[in-house]
């Protein structure tokens, strides 16, 4: 039975409420005066300019996306470790294999970052992309490993067996048939992480520090001094390039579908 | 042939082994952390939990944090349950059209819808704009840095979560169900009432407690968007490894948080499944 006019109304009326924070903070970008007001007073790219050209920002946007890429490859090869392991052990070891895959969903963000700063600034693992690439990387895991386990659910075990028949040892036939086969839910759950990195700000405020920012960190530090231009035009940079990271996701999900029926079929 | 067989039984230890190394990754990045702020909220005995439960502003942010828990989960529930049925339950165009909008949203960073919410609700910001304009009000009302302003600005953020764990519940019901209800002689409402809503419960219970869970870890929208005196854990905790530089005292807020957060996501593991509520955290894959 259909919703009736009322709900879809409500439903529309909510999509809008939805959608308008983005809107403004797009808009905002490309005002023309020197204060955040919506509707914005005039249309230019000057504080967009401004951004792209400002060597600050762009550090941080290079230090953010070297964070993302490489926490991307920790989660990417911890994650599908994992699942492997939670789909293929038995018992109490499957079962631990999914409960530390899942922890960095509980642990709260400010209690995660207390950890990782109590720890990692005893290793030097602060104000540099690898200390909060591996931060990061733990906090994206679970995406990974979600996606993974569902393709190896649906992956025939026949295919591994018969490169095992024809002579493959078990670490010939984990590269070349297993990953390969598990590669479009890997990268999907990658680029997830990846996102997780690009717009985290607690962990990153914790492992940086004055001369090492990332995007969100410079950008959090900005708006608490202040609503400017610049910044709405930084947030719609990191917005492009969330959404443009999203759209690949939403691209390769029909396809890693595809494979995965192909896989199952008899 | 034993080695064809040793995919299924012998193989097993050859799995653990990979499993162990995705494991190794986590007990030293994430685990340990997490010991070490154990052991360092310990190293008065316990007298950083005394310390921590004796503060006045930590047991005035629990209190403020419980309340904003609760008032985003049933604003939530409120906001996020018809847009859910509207979404499972129209045309392709409309279900099209509100899925983009909830994934439009949800896929903008939290710092940015956070500050989105600063530029809407300050003192020349479109609300007061708005209001002013018609003539409603005066002068600018007070909006930002309220308890309010924070309330709309976490419910914006978490309220896909219901909706999507809603949602997937309502796609699993039938609506040939109500149909049959109303062919019996029920009105809408009481087919909805009686057959629908109650069949949607256990997704909007999932979606709610974790709605309920996230909330009580936020710091960044609570400390963009609410006022001095409405400081929630997360800000405590903060304000003293930060700002007090009390790292023990701090640690031991930030395992009672942990604490918080693992015994209601216990209680919830027996009543709703744990899966289910987490395999909602990852829907940001969601299609």
């Amino acid at each position: 039975m259909n919703a009736g006019v009322s709900v879809r109304v409500v439903g529309i009326l909510i999509a809008i409420l939805l959608i308008v924070p983005t809107i403004v903070i797009c808009a905002t970008a490309f005002t023309s005066g020197s204060s955040v007001t919506f509707p914005p007073q005039g249309f230019s790219l000057r504080w967009i300019d401004d951004v792209l050209g400002d060597r600050r920002w762009m550090r941080a946007f290079g230090n953010s996306f070297s964070v993302g890429l490489l926490a991307a490859l920790f989660a990417m090869i911890a994650g599908a470790a994992l699942a492997l392991g939670a789909a293929r052990a038995r018992g109490a070891v499957a079962s631990v294999f999914t409960a530390v895959s899942v922890l960095p969903m509980i642990v709260p963000l400010v209690v995660g970052a207390i950890g990782f700063y109590l720890v990692y600034a005893r290793l030097g693992l602060t104000g540099n992309v690898l200390g909060l690439a591996i931060a990061h990387g733990v906090l994206g895991l679970p995406y990974v490993f979600v996606n993974v386990l569902a393709l190896l659910r649906t992956l025939d075990p026949r295919i591994e067996e018969a490169a095992r028949v024809h002579g493959a040892g078990q670490l010939t036939t984990l590269v070349t048939i297993t990953l390969p086969l598990l590669a479009p839910a890997t990268v999907i759950g990658g680029l997830l992480a990846f996102i997780s990195s690009w717009d985290e700000v607690v962990v990153a405020t914790f492992l940086s520090d004055a001369r090492f920012q990332t995007l969100p960190v410079l950008m959090y530090g900005q708006i608490r001094s202040g609503v400017e231009p610049s910044v709405s035009a930084v947030a719609l940079v990191v917005t492009v390039v969330t959404f443009a990271v999203v759209l690949v996701v939403f691209s390769v999900g029909p396809i890693r579908a595809r494979l995965a029926r192909r896989s199952s079929r008899p | 042939m034993g080695r064809v067989l040793s995919i299924q039984g012998g193989g097993r230890r050859w799995w653990i082994s990979v499993g162990l190394l995705g494991l190794l990754f986590v007990l030293l990045a994430l685990v340990v952390p997490l010991v070490v702020v154990v052991q360092r909220s310990l190293d008065a005995g316990f007298g950083n939990f005394a310390d921590a439960l004796a503060s006045a502003s930590f047991l005035r942010s629990l209190g403020n944090t419980a309340t904003l828990a609760v008032s985003v989960t049933v604003w939530s529930a409120l906001i996020g349950y018809p847009y859910a049925y509207a979404m499972a339950r129209s045309g392709r165009v409309l279900s099209r059209v509100l899925m983009t909008a909830l994934m439009l949203s949800f896929w903008t960073s939290l710092l940015v819808r956070s500050y989105a919410w600063q530029v809407i609700l300050n003192d020349t910001g479109l609300v007061n704009e708005l209001l002013l304009g018609v003539g409603i009000i005066d002068e600018p009302l007070q909006l930002i840095r309220t308890p309010l302003a924070t309330l709309i600005g976490m419910t914006h953020i978490l309220v896909p979560f219901t909706v999507l764990a809603v949602y997937a519940q309502l796609r699993g019901i039938s609506p040939d169900l109500a149909i049959a209800a109303r062919g019996l002689g029920a009105t809408r409402t009481r087919a909805f009432w009686t057959v629908t809503f109650p069949l949607s419960l256990p997704g909007l219970a999932a979606g709610s407690l974790l709605v309920f869970v996230l909330t009580l870890g936020y710091y960044v929208t609570p400390q963009l968007l609410g006022g001095a005196g409405n400081a929630v854990i997360g800000q405590s905790i903060v304000e003293q490894t930060n700002v007090l530089l009390n790292t023990g005292v701090g640690s031991a807020m930030a395992v009672l948080l942990l604490l918080i957060v693992v015994l209601i996501l216990g209680v919830a593991a027996r009543f709703l499944g744990l899966g289910r509520v987490l395999g909602i955290a990852t829907e940001r894959s969601a299609r």
